[in-house]
């Protein structure tokens, strides 16, 4: 008897977070039936549903989808790799923080999205363009975090680390990487966030597949179904990709306690 | 006793002279305008268990720094087994205070940190060193979730399986509880006499140095200011009156020796003694004027200090230290 009602409250607690959730739904659900709201406006979410499984039937969703995930990823490694790379260089060789550091503070301070004129006057408005915004964007995200980690790197560990005969190599394998590993992921937790910020931003402006085509297209025909669809989606391809974050995380971190699932 | 001496014979005999001699000469050590080290020299022989004893600040440490050639020297040599120290031969490993375990390795890993060879032998040889100071089971932990001395016990085993020669020991077990310390200290004094490497310890507790040391040196404002052999039996007993006879003379002069400290002091003459139930206030006459040192009611009662005495007083930054003058 008494576990019975373990099992409940149990139960009754695990759903207490997604009152507020249902409650919103249900309330937007009523409204639109009895009129309330304009489809035009906000449609119904059982005909956003609706929507998102006709264009899962079609495969059109898929298509559209891959697209931008492609583009978002290309994007990430590209700017992501490079601020990786650079970030790993001026936060290890002095030389390379006098000659280079300066020059890419000043170059971050400007919002990728300023540069949108000038990205199609070069690229126009290509693939290029949109790689080109979402690597910007990223680069900066990844290029502080990974300088950042490796110039907090503990010196009392490299000291001795160095006086158990580490050098080059082998002294950035076991220390300075590790040490700055997670102000590193730090950077790519972030750099996610951006990547799907600047590539709604991209997309909108012109594009002939992608979920921000989608979007755009289905607003012209007043699809507001479909054009919530694609905010959805973008809402949790962003959640996917700061989930596959926290694993790298908890898997490269898991000697730290705060990271451990445990 | 009998058994011990016998036991310390076989292992001596079993690896003769493994430790390495050092020979400091006119050690100079500049951090910018400061002198830390002014001109020391020292000798210690191979195997023996040396432990420098000082204030903080006193340069003991610089001094250990200099010899694992962790920093460059400003002046004069350090040669080890006759031959110059070039920066981190292999045979040299310290201690450090904090353990310095990389937190990103397991234990086993930290061990073999800096060792190449294969796999198979690293572990053997890793677990071997984990063994000898009693973390066998451990071995796959992080070090986050050990204790304090679990995890000085670690750095030990890295430093042992090395095979070093002269071992440094920077205050290694200075954060440690009474009884875990005195566990280390036993652990330390077991593998030395296993080992036979010539030991250094840094330490600012007396008694420790007492336990464990065959010499004490005592670093006073970057100098050797008193050289003391320890020739009690082994293993010595935390509380044994000699060794307690032993720890009062260095402390006694460890006081003495800052007061008589050759800067920041006046010649004077006690000129008036106000006793108070817990502390007490002299006033000396010093050429500069009326000088007041605070001293505790008790340390005075055994001190027998009397009007118009001869006395030093020494500044410190938040204190007047007051010596007899014989």
């Amino acid at each position: 008897m008494s576990s019975v009602s373990h099992v409940f409250k149990k139960g009754l607690a695990g759903l207490l977070p997604w009152l507020l959730p249902i409650l919103i739904l249900s309330g937007w659900e009523h409204s639109a039936r009895l009129g309330w709201l304009s489809s035009r406006i906000l449609p119904e979410p059982l005909a956003v549903l609706h929507a998102a499984w006709g264009l899962a039937e079609s495969g059109e969703l898929w298509a559209h989808v891959q697209v931008s995930a492609a583009r978002a990823f290309i994007g990430f490694a590209i700017g992501g790799g490079l601020g990786l790379v650079l970030g790993l260089l001026t936060g290890t060789f002095r030389a390379a923080e006098i000659g280079l550091d300066t020059t890419l503070q000043m170059i971050r301070n400007i919002p990728p999205l300023a540069l949108i004129p000038l990205v199609i006057l070069w690229f126009g408005i290509d693939e290029t363009a949109k790689l080109f915004l979402i690597s910007f964007g990223v680069f900066f995200a990844l290029y502080v975090n990974t300088f950042h980690g490796i110039r907090s790197v503990d010196p009392a560990l490299i000291e001795m680390g160095r006086s158990y005969g580490l050098s080059g190599w082998a002294l950035y394998r076991e220390i300075i990487l590790p040490g700055a590993l997670a102000s590193i992921l730090v950077g790519v937790r972030y750099a996610f966030g951006f990547m799907w910020v600047i590539l709604i931003v991209a997309e909108t402006i012109s594009a002939q597949a992608g979920i921000g085509y989608m979007t755009m297209n289905a607003r012209e025909f007043l699809q507001t179904d479909v054009v919530l669809v694609g905010i959805l989606l973008y809402a949790l391809l962003g959640k996917l990709a700061d989930s596959a974050a926290r694993l790298l995380e908890r898997r490269w971190l898991k000697w730290n306690s705060a990271y451990s699932a445990t | 006793m009998q058994m011990d001496q016998v036991e310390i014979g076989r292992v001596a005999a079993a690896h003769p002279r493994e430790g390495l001699t050092v020979e400091v000469r006119g050690l100079v050590k500049r951090f910018g305008e400061r002198n830390v080290l002014h001109g020391l020299d020292l000798d210690i022989e191979a195997g023996q268990f040396v432990a420098i004893v000082g204030r903080s600040g006193c340069g003991k440490s610089t001094l250990l720094r200099q010899l694992a050639g962790l920093d460059a020297l400003s002046e004069g040599t350090i040669r080890l087994d006759g031959e110059d120290l070039t920066a981190l031969g292999g045979e040299v490993r310290m201690m450090f205070q904090d353990s310095r375990l990389l937190p990103w390795r397991t234990v086993i890993q930290n061990v073999t940190l800096g060792l190449s060879g294969k796999r198979a032998e690293l572990q053997a040889k890793a677990e071997q060193a984990l063994a000898e100071v009693g973390l066998a089971d451990r071995a796959d932990e992080w070090p986050s979730r050990l204790s304090g001395g679990q995890r000085q016990r670690v750095a030990l085993a890295r430093a042992l399986i090395h095979r070093p020669r002269l071992l440094l020991l920077d205050e290694p077990l200075g954060a440690l509880d009474a009884l875990t310390r005195i566990e280390m200290q036993r652990l330390i004094e077991r593998v030395w006499r296993q080992h036979g490497f010539t030991a250094v310890l840094v330490t600012h507790d007396v008694s420790e140095a007492v336990a464990l040391a065959d010499r004490i040196l005592l670093v006073e404002d970057g100098r050797i200011t008193l050289d003391e052999a320890v020739t009690l039996p082994r293993p010595r007993e935390h509380g044994e009156a000699p060794l307690a006879a032993i720890e009062r003379r260095v402390l006694k002069r460890l006081m003495t020796v800052e007061a008589l400290n050759q800067r920041n002091q006046l010649r004077g003459r006690v000129r008036e003694i106000l006793v108070g139930p817990v502390m007490s206030e002299i006033r000396v006459d010093t050429p500069a004027g009326c000088v007041s040192a605070a001293i505790s009611t008790r340390s005075l009662q055994a001190r027998s200090l009397e009007l118009g005495a001869d006395v030093l007083a020494a500044f410190k930054s938040t204190e007047v230290l007051l010596a007899t003058v014989d």
